[in-house]
C-alpha cells in the first residue's frame, strides 16, 4: 500500500493527475477493523478530462513504471489497483476534501469517513451497506453527519430507507 | 453470565482490538487474508471419490 501512496503522490507531482483520494474498503479501514477486500480504490482527477480514454495516461505512466494492467485493474505492489474518476459532485468533494493520512511516513490522500459512508450509501450493495454500518458502530461518523451530506447530495431517502431496514428498532 | 454471552463478549473485545490497531497494521492484515484467498484459488481442489462401479 505505501508503494501505491508513492506512486499516486508521484504521478499528482508529474501532472499526470491533479488529485487522488483512495476510498472503499481499503479507505474504510482507517475507521474500523480490517475487512476483506480484493482490490484498492482511487478516485482521481486527471489532467487531460478531454481525452477519450480518459485513465489513457495514467495507464501509461504506470507502464512506463513497470506495473502491469491486471483485468479492470493495474497491479501495484499487492495491490490491483482501480482508478476512478470523480464522477459525480458528491465523489468530486469527497475527493477535494479528503484527509492526508500518514501511511508508514508517506502522505497519502484519503477520502473522510462521511463520504466513504455516503458513497456507500450511494452504491447500494449488500457490502456497501455493511461499509455504512462498520463506519457508524466504529464511531468514526454519526448518523446526523451522513443525513446531512446525503441530503446535500440528493440522497435523503436513500438515507431513510437505511434508517429504516437496519437501525430504527 | 452464561457461557456464550462470555464467548461474545470476548470476541467483541477481540474486535475491538483490532480496531484500534494502526491503518498500516490494518492493511498489512488485510493483505495476509488476501493472500490466503489467492492460495486458496490457485490450489487445485481435493477430489472426492465417487462410489465404486458395479
Amino acid at each position: 500500500m505505501k508503494e501505491l501512496a508513492l506512486l499516486l503522490n508521484e504521478m499528482q507531482r508529474e501532472g499526470v493527475i491533479q488529485d487522488y483520494a483512495l476510498f472503499g474498503a481499503t479507505a474504510q479501514m482507517r475507521y474500523t477493523e480490517p475487512v476483506a477486500t480484493l482490490d484498492a480504490d482511487v478516485l482521481v482527477a486527471v489532467a487531460s478530462a478531454d481525452r477519450l480514454d480518459v485513465l489513457g495516461g495514467i495507464y501509461e505512466f504506470c507502464a512506463a513504471k513497470g506495473y502491469r494492467p491486471e483485468g479492470e485493474a493495474i497491479l501495484v505492489g499487492a495491490w490491483p489497483t482501480q482508478f476512478i474518476p470523480a464522477f459525480s459532485p458528491l465523489t468530486q468533494e469527497a475527493m477535494e476534501q479528503a484527509e492526508t493520512a500518514d501511511f508508514d511516513g508517506v502522505a497519502f490522500r484519503v477520502v473522510r469517513a462521511d463520504h466513504l459512508a455516503v458513497i456507500a450509501l450511494s452504491v447500494g450493495r449488500a457490502k456497501d451497506m455493511t461499509r455504512v454500518l462498520g463506519l457508524l458502530e466504529s464511531g468514526a461518523v454519526s448518523r446526523d453527519a451522513i443525513m446531512s451530506l446525503a441530503a446535500r447530495h440528493g440522497l435523503a431517502d436513500a438515507w431513510h430507507r437505511f434508517e429504516e431496514r437496519f437501525l430504527d428498532d | 453470565m452464561t457461557d456464550l454471552e462470555q464467548m461474545l463478549k470476548r470476541q467483541a473485545e477481540w474486535q475491538r482490538t483490532r480496531q484500534s490497531l494502526t491503518w498500516p497494521e490494518k492493511i498489512r492484515l488485510a493483505e495476509r487474508v488476501r493472500e490466503s484467498v489467492g492460495q486458496l484459488r490457485v490450489e487445485p481442489r481435493p477430489t472426492v471419490p465417487g462410489p465404486p462401479k458395479r
